[in-house]
């Protein structure tokens, strides 16, 4: 294979994934045997690239609502939407069918609002009162209202609150929702948080340790500000109980160094695992989020190939540059 | 009033190409490609991807201003090797390494699924 020496070799890597926690809106996982930089890249993404659906336009009709326009539109456009349908549609600016601000299948799904307040009650306009007019089979709507299908449980079934109307007050708009990345607005991002942290390598030096009062032992554990160490209560030897909770603060080193036992504890962050944690605002699952990601970034990669063109253009080069050397090969 | 449209940070401009390619005219088998619309996310796993290539002498990128959307990716290669071909390469392993990071992805999904099944 390597014969050739050019084209034939690879030095491509295998990255493993284990997942410790996964549920609709949280996801917890191992990215084991790749770099920091691929970890980097797919939080990068996942905050600022992962496409959503989020209202973008509104057209308010009548507002007499305390809020001004500007402001409901504002909370209208954090309102995540369901966004299983994003990856598919087209972002408004290169959409052909429509030019990009009417409304066409393909790009933008629309949204009515129309409540008005007559008891003596303030009323709470919520998310559940967006009406989508989309009517397909998996259809855009509001995130809590995803909620009936038993995503929660029934306490949690109120909406996101838009507003609050006194009697007599009343609010009609028409809402827009368009495809977008979180990388133009916020709002269109899918993640709360997305993290992740070098596992650490934690090493007792047992020899040394043992050089340690059973007090000074217990000293040396509380000067960790999270619960890493703990000592077995049979043998009283220094054990680790959680090595992932050690947030390389250098508490306990620092400390150690005090005590006058320098190299009682080494700890090293592997740089070829990571542990991450991620979130969703509903829009999307967790686990879409990522495997979204990971897409978006192969397409990413795939437009910063080389064009056929410039490789012509340098092969052109080189010959040139050959024939003014005198020509004839190298 | 002057602001310019946010869709400037990820839209390549028409008529500009999004990765274009300079030789070093001093140094033999040294390149600097300079890729429109794209920021850190590219610029750095692709530099990392790089330093894999022991036919790789140096390979760094640089985003030149954070209201400039573009990066530099500059590369020096050994003469078994060229900037073009190096990047060529590294582009190609990161596709690959995506791919089975994918699968294994669905694959754990997979194996989760059946396990919580088998729990019930």
């Amino acid at each position: 294979m390597d014969g050739q020496g050019q084209m034939s070799s690879s030095y491509q890597r295998f990255p493993t994934v284990k997942i410790r926690e996964m549920k609709d809106d949280y996801m917890k996982f191992e990215l084991k045997n790749t770099d920091p930089s691929i970890a980097n890249a797919l939080r990068r993404v996942m905050i600022g690239e992962v496409p959503t659906i989020a209202i973008d336009l509104v057209e308010i009709e009548s507002n007499s609502s305390v809020l001004n326009d500007e402001f409901l539109a504002h909370r209208l456009g954090l309102i995540p939407l369901i966004s299983e349908r994003a990856m598919d549609m087209r972002f408004s600016r290169d959409c052909d069918t429509c030019d990009g601000d009417a409304q066409c299948h393909y790009c933008s799904v629309e949204f009515k609002l129309n409540v008005k307040c007559d008891g003596d009650q303030t009323l709470d306009v919520t998310s559940l009162d967006l009406v989508s007019s989309d009517m397909r089979e998996n259809p855009v709507v509001a995130v809590d209202r995803a909620a009936d299908m038993n995503v929660f449980d029934a306490s949690e079934q109120r909406g996101i609150i838009i507003v609050k109307l006194r009697r007599g007050q009343e609010l009609r708009l028409r809402a827009i929702a368009r495809k977008g990345i979180g990388k133009d607005h916020a709002k269109w991002s899918p993640a709360a948080t997305v993290t992740f942290m070098y596992e650490p390598d934690i090493h007792i030096n047992e020899n040394l340790m043992e050089t340690l009062t059973l007090d000074e032992k217990r000293e040396w554990i509380e000067s960790c500000p999270t619960k890493v160490f703990d000592i077995h209560p049979d043998t009283q030897q220094v054990f680790v109980v959680d090595a992932e909770a050690y947030s390389y603060d250098d508490e306990v080193i620092k400390k150690a160094e005090a005590m006058g036992k320098p190299g009682l504890v080494s700890i090293n962050a592997k740089d070829d695992s990571f542990i991450f944690t991620i979130e969703s605002t509903g829009a999307l699952k967790a686990s879409q989020m990522l495997l979204n990601a990971i897409d978006i970034l192969k397409q990413k990669l795939e437009t910063v190939r080389l064009s056929p063109e410039t490789e012509e253009d340098d092969a052109q080069f080189i010959d040139l540059e050959q024939h003014m050397r005198g020509g004839g090969g190298r | 009033m002057n602001a310019p449209d946010r869709y400037e940070k990820f839209v390549v401009p028409e008529g500009t190409k999004k990765v274009s390619y300079e030789r070093d005219m001093k140094i033999m088998n040294a390149a600097t490609f300079v890729i429109e619309r794209e920021d850190h996310t590219i610029g750095n796993i692709v530099r990392m991807q790089l330093h894999r290539d022991p036919n790789v002498l140096f390979a760094g990128y640089k985003l030149p201003h954070p209201l400039q959307y573009k990066i530099l990716l500059r590369i020096q290669t050994t003469s078994q090797s060229s900037p073009m071909q190096a990047y060529n390469l590294a582009i190609d392993d990161l596709d690959k390494e995506l791919d089975h990071l994918k699968r294994s992805f669905e694959d754990e999904m997979v194996r989760l699924q059946s396990e919580n099944r088998e729990g019930l």
